[in-house]
């Protein structure tokens, strides 16, 4: 997933000549919380609600008035991305500078904004439903063909994966979270402790809520 | 009193030996009513038509279930929800899907007509089928038509879901509809297919408020189960007024059921239904619209659903299984069978962490009626 996949377009920029109090409604009116100053087209800076709040404020060691240009409240020079960085790469930035958005530029354009909201919006595309399903949480150890053996035997019962995510734990397994589409999820959870897989989800139904029959399919 | 309808063309809607939505529940059940004396006269209700199933599906995915019923191979099927592991294409899956619709919009019309205030469909439920997609062993949603022609008929329908799995695909279809209050109780989607049915889907514009999911914990039982329905439900019911109750009345809740965690017992489900009657009564001067839904237990859903069937036509319910009916069906049963109508008291030893599946529980109902409460007043 690339920045240029997650990105907000086209921005809503302030130009270097304008004052805090434009910048001001101009942030109220949209409903953002970040705004590029431009200077004839290039990126100089970011103003954000913050910075307009604070400025403006009598705690300010140096306090501004909403007719003073922008340029006297924006960060300057600001962190930017580029449209093919991967989004987590942006999302370690924000994170290091403790940030709340990346300007996106393309050869000196500005082309677009990544901000906090939309790396969540990121989170949710690569963890979340879209489409019904079920969730399977399996801990695979961490060697070559672990996933592979996985896959393989959901492919064989023909149940497709909307979304696949893995993660390193400290007791060096790869926790794997599969959204699978299928209604069917503890049979195969069953299949797959068979097949020597550590499940961590669907747990094992509770002894106790066991009715003494046999299966349902002779 | 209720109307029974059922046909024997319900068993048409078979994925196959290895698939557990099988039409075997059905045989099993009404074997076990008549089995029990009673006669259960049946009304064989007509297939619904292509209009009636274009109600609230898509021309393309109508089409696309067509083709493949005649044996036409699509690569898209998929893109529909079919032939999957869920749903498998069969032949004659275009007319099966059409008689179970079929079966709860003639339910709906008796309904409207006065012709009855009761009526089970002995079948159907098929409560995830989307828009545009079959998915979790539904085809065609016969709960979604039934309300639809219920809507037009100018009623207000509150939909209420007790089925293991959230009803993803009514409450999906009437979203926006401020004519329908879908109310779903089930396992949390958090790992449990669909994934969905989370508190905060409320329903969108003018239907904001209407979309109520009770999402609760793995290992929920019975008393916790109840507590959380008579939290919500009954205002629910207050607020919206409705004209006419649908029940997806799947039987997968069920403690031993082998797809999902909810344990309640037959018992619970006794109480349940007793309650849906009593509001019904309450609200909607007695006009309930029962279909079955999931439920994959063979000792487990005849038994449920003919608790169901005898509540509601007020019989007795008897203790003793009858023992022809058990050596009937034994090959599904098993040799280890139980021999009473309800589970034992207790149904299955206690268990740990009880207290706190329950107080996670009210505090997902607290939240619920929260966040309702900007809408209800």
């Amino acid at each position: 997933m690339l920045v240029k996949e997650m990105m907000r377009k086209p921005v809503t920029v302030i130009e270097v000549g304008a004052t805090i109090g434009e910048a001001d409604q101009l942030l109220q009116s949209r409903g953002f919380r970040h705004l590029p100053v431009v200077d004839q087209g290039r990126l100089v800076g970011i103003l954000t609600d913050r910075d307009i709040r604070f400025t403006t404020s009598s705690l300010c060691p140096t306090p501004r008035s909403g007719t003073d240009s922008v340029t006297l409240a924006m960060s300057s020079p600001p962190l930017t991305a580029d449209p093919l960085d991967p989004v987590e790469d942006a999302a370690r930035i924000m994170r290091e500078h403790k940030i709340g958005c990346l300007p996106v530029l393309d050869g000196g354009d500005l082309v677009g904004i990544l901000t906090g909201m939309d790396l969540l919006d990121a989170l949710m595309t690569l963890t979340g439903v879209t489409k019904p399903s079920s969730r399977l949480e399996v801990a695979l150890m961490d060697q070559p063909g672990e996933l592979a053996r996985l896959t393989t035997l959901l492919a064989n019962r023909r149940v497709n994966i909307h979304s696949i995510l893995t993660y390193p734990t400290p007791d060096a397994t790869v926790r794997t979270v599969l959204r699978v589409d299928s209604n069917q999820i503890r049979p195969l959870a069953e299949e797959l402790r068979g097949a020597g897989f550590t499940v961590l989800w669907p747990l094992p139904k509770s002894s106790q809520l066991h009715l003494t029959s046999k299966p349902w399919q002779p | 009193m209720a109307t029974l309808i059922h046909r024997l063309e319900y068993a048409g809607y078979d994925f196959g030996p290895e698939h557990p939505f099988t039409p075997a529940r059905l045989a099993m059940l009404l074997d076990l009513i008549r089995s029990l004396g009673h006669a259960a006269p049946t009304v064989a209700a007509p297939a619904a038509t292509r209009e009636d199933i274009l109600s609230v599906h898509d021309e393309a995915f109508v089409e696309m279930v067509e083709a493949l019923d005649r044996g036409e191979a699509r690569l898209e099927a998929g893109r529909f929800g079919l032939g999957t592991q869920d749903n498998p294409i069969f032949p004659g899956m275009d007319l099966a899907g059409r008689w179970l619709a079929g079966g709860a919009l003639h339910g709906a019309r008796l309904l409207m007509e006065g012709a009855d205030t009761r009526v089970l469909q002995l079948g159907g439920g098929l409560h995830h089928a989307q828009k545009d997609r079959a998915a979790g062993f539904c085809l065609y949603n016969d709960l979604a038509v039934a309300i639809r022609a219920m809507v037009d008929h100018g009623w207000r329908v509150a939909y209420l879901d007790i089925d293991l799995h959230h009803g993803d695909g009514v409450q999906n279809l009437f979203y926006d509809q401020d004519r329908v209050l879908t109310l779903s109780l089930h396992e949390t989607g958090h790992y449990l297919y669909p994934g969905t049915g989370h508190i905060h889907e409320l329903g969108t514009g003018a239907a904001r408020g209407l979309s109520l999911n009770i999402p609760l914990e793995p290992f929920t039982e019975s008393e916790s189960y109840l507590e959380a329905f008579e939290a919500v439900v009954p205002r629910a019911l207050e607020q919206f007024a409705p004209h006419v109750l649908v029940v997806q009345a799947g039987a997968d809740a069920h403690f031993a059921d082998p797809l999902g965690d909810l344990a309640l017992t037959t018992q619970a489900f006794e109480s349940l239904y007793r309650r849906i009657l009593g509001l019904a009564t309450e609200h909607t001067q007695g006009r309930v619209l029962f279909t079955l839904g999931g439920g994959y237990e063979a000792q487990v859903v005849a038994r449920v659903w003919t608790i169901l069937y005898l509540t509601l036509m007020d019989l007795p319910i008897p203790e003793a299984l009858p023992e022809a009916w058990l050596a009937r069906w034994e090959h599904l049963l098993g040799p280890e069978v139980g021999h009473t109508l309800h589970d034992p008291v207790p149904a299955y030893p206690e268990f740990p962490g009880r207290e706190e599946r329950s107080r996670r529980n009210r505090d997902v109902v607290d939240r619920l009626l929260d966040s309702l409460l900007r809408y209800w007043f």
